[in-house]
């Protein structure tokens, strides 16, 4: 007897397979935006400016550092308010300036599916959250003063890095 | 299917989303820059007169005594040491952090000498260091001049090459504990400015022409020490007491 092929077997695989539960998407074969990446873009932009005006202060550039709660100004004339010539708040900002611009770009159509895209703002991510950690222990048992903008600037790339979890669906995807 | 096709498609296919996304997008942007942009703009033109002032009759010797004006350390005693110094300066910056302390503790904490400080801002190589003056004269409005005058040396190294070092002077008026407001209101201003101004013509009236210039003043007399060590200053006032009348 010869094998037939089932007359209804599929002849693709579903379009937005390797999206996971992010990204679905209509008939057209284009997904939807990842919400967790518009999330990123924004989180990234509000940690941007968060970190843009504690390097404009650095820079000699603002009147008097505005701050309601802790003490901002012995943290910010701390030794470790910068690391050799290069202020932390410099490394913020392009820190952000990245996942802003990998996460802008993984919402739009022709790149809402890479998982390159998807990788990179999980390592980046996950370096931020490292490093603000590590920020957060000079502060709490070095230098026992806080900063409110290093406090949020932690908090934000932390709920960024939540935000980046989605991706490992989608690197899982990518691979099988 | 063409590009054109998908493009359209690409819109149609979470459009609404992403039309939010950019009002949402656009409203945390104008916010951020508003903010930032504020206090840019606050801090580089803040109204404080970091520069010499014009002041009427300082070529009359009187009128220049009667408005310049040091800051004392210790009681009155029968030596006087003055020092003639520049914020920015790193030379008076190793003076104000290793051999002040030295001269309290061997001649102000004894009775022998009080220790005075001129304001003289080479402001032709330093741009900061008469705004620096003048934040250590706010200092001086709350009580807090030596604990400030202190505090700018020891953090000269960060704020000297700053454009507008007018943030970081506030960070130490917290760092010393002084109201903030208050010590913000005088910076922002010309407060003080004749002060320093008168403080700066002084010295150019006695020769002083470099920083940290060191002077003795004993029994009405006045010399410049050699130099600005412990050794060069206890020197001076021992060639001084030996020339005194009366003195073997």
């Amino acid at each position: 007897m010869r094998w037939r092929p089932p007359s209804q077997a599929p002849t693709s695989l579903p379009h937005d397979s390797v999206t996971g539960s992010q990204g679905a998407s209509g008939d057209s074969g284009v997904l939807a935006p990842p919400m967790n990446r518009m999330v990123i873009t924004i989180l990234s932009l509000i940690g941007l400016f968060v970190a843009l005006y504690l390097w404009a202060h650095n820079l000699g550039l603002t009147g008097p550092i505005v701050c309601g709660i802790g003490d901002c100004a012995t943290v910010q004339s701390s030794q470790y308010a910068t690391i050799g010539p290069v202020p932390v708040s410099a490394m913020g900002v392009f820190g952000y300036l990245a996942l802003m611009g990998l996460s802008f770009a993984g919402i739009q159509p022709r790149h809402r599916a890479s998982p390159v895209i998807g990788g990179l703002m999980l390592a980046g991510a996950a370096g931020g959250v490292l490093f603000s950690a590590y920020l957060t222990y000079l502060e709490a048992a070095v230098i026992h003063a806080w900063c409110q903008y290093c406090v949020a600037s932690a908090v934000i790339i932390t709920l960024i890095f939540l935000a980046t979890l989605p991706e490992v669906a989608r690197l899982r995807g990518s691979r099988s | 299917m063409s590009r054109a096709e998908e493009r359209r498609q690409a819109r149609e296919v979470g459009g609404s989303d992403m039309k939010k996304f950019y009002l949402l997008f656009g409203a945390v942007a104008a916010v951020g820059l508003s903010v930032v942009g504020y206090n840019v703009s606050s801090g580089v033109f803040g109204g404080a007169v970091s520069t010499p002032i014009d002041v009427e009759g300082l070529d009359d010797p009187e009128a220049l005594v009667a408005l310049a004006r040091g800051v004392a350390k210790g009681d009155k005693a029968p030596i006087t040491i003055v020092e003639f110094g520049d914020y920015q300066c790193p030379g008076c910056a190793a003076f104000g952090m290793s051999v002040k302390p030295l001269i309290e503790q061997t001649f102000v904490e004894t009775g022998q000498a009080q220790f005075v400080f001129y304001d003289f801002p080479l402001v032709g190589m330093h741009p900061n260091a008469f705004l620096a003056a003048r934040a250590a004269r706010c200092a001086e409005d709350q009580g807090k001049f030596w604990d400030y005058h202190d505090e700018l040396f020891r953090n000269q190294a960060r704020w000297s090459p700053l454009q507008n070092p007018g943030g970081a002077f506030r960070d130490y008026s917290d760092t010393v504990g002084m109201d903030g407001k208050e010590f913000s209101s005088c910076l922002n201003s010309d407060r003080h400015a004749d002060v320093v101004t008168a403080n700066m013509q002084l010295g150019r009236m006695m020769g002083v022409s470099q920083t940290p210039t060191i002077l003795v003043n004993m029994g009405g007399s006045t010399r410049r020490a050699p130099g600005s060590r412990l050794i060069d200053i206890q020197a001076t006032i021992d060639a001084m007491a030996a020339a005194e009348p009366g003195s073997n």
